[in-house]
């Protein structure tokens, strides 16, 4: 159970391929998110989690599904922080935590979230997202 | 056991410690756990009882609001994301924060003996 491809004292290598590719699916995920919702179904998988406001579905379908009925049509996501490690829970895995803001089309106040991602390796050799958590900070 | 209900009893027991006995925690890492606080990333049990041990004040209270998981992996272990306020002092104002857990089956085997007093995560302040 120990080790299973955590890097050892001084992570620094492994601690900067996480943060470059935690960065970029951040990107991707967002500017995907604000422009083309759709498309975000296929970065899920079969055994995909997604947790939105508490609600949870299981699934790439049944969460394709739960992001095209969120109760606004436009939104736009800006990015504060992104935090990256490697995951504990398989080889390559990377877990993501993310805080920004979201701008919803005809609101006056921007929307704080917070969202964390498990990002697993695919046979592609990109990642799909197995855990996905999201929440609103309110107040 | 219900994964939520271990989740929560770990939130609540991390929090609890935090705040009444916070050189306790590190109890709960080990050489291969991993902090990043406020974007600084500590590696193994004494680098995170240090950063632990040195936050600018003595006391705080947590207040959790939400707690979400799911499991993350064929191995055990789960994912755990928190969101709350801390208070620092009783004249100063709360600070809302967030905060994702990996705890992992030997964590949980910590909590499975049957507590002696039940705490449940406390309700958040209007």
């Amino acid at each position: 159970m120990d080790g299973q491809g955590q890097p050892g004292s001084g992570s620094g290598g492994a601690g900067s391929d996480c943060d470059a590719v935690a960065r970029a699916f951040v990107e991707y995920y967002y500017n995907t998110f604000d422009a083309n919702r759709g498309a975000l179904a296929a970065l899920y998988g079969h055994t995909s989690m997604l947790s939105f406001e508490g609600h949870a579905v299981g699934g790439a379908e049944e969460i394709g599904r739960k992001l095209a009925q969120l109760p606004f049509d436009q939104g736009r996501h800006s990015i504060c922080t992104v935090d990256c490690q490697p995951s504990p829970s398989l080889p390559g895995s990377i877990l993501v935590f993310v805080s920004g803001n979201l701008q919803l089309a005809g609101e006056e106040h921007q929307l704080r979230f917070s969202q964390m991602f498990q990002l697993v390796p695919n046979e592609q050799g990109s990642f799909f997202v197995q855990n996905d958590i999201f929440r609103l900070n309110y107040g | 056991m219900d994964p939520d209900a271990v989740a929560k009893a770990f939130v609540g027991h991390y929090y609890q410690t935090f705040d009444s006995n916070r050189a306790a925690l590190v109890g709960l890492y080990q050489d291969t756990s991993m902090l990043t606080f406020e974007g600084e990333k500590f590696q193994g049990t004494a680098a995170i009882a240090g950063k632990l041990g040195s936050l600018p004040f003595q006391h705080c209270e947590h207040q959790i609001v939400t707690v979400d998981c799911q499991p993350s992996g064929p191995q055990g272990g789960m994912l755990v994301f928190v969101s709350g306020s801390i208070r620092t002092g009783p004249e100063e104002h709360p600070i809302k924060f967030s905060q994702v857990c990996t705890p992992r089956p030997a964590s949980i085997r910590f909590l499975a003996a049957p507590p002696s007093r039940s705490r449940s995560p406390r309700r958040s302040q209007a």
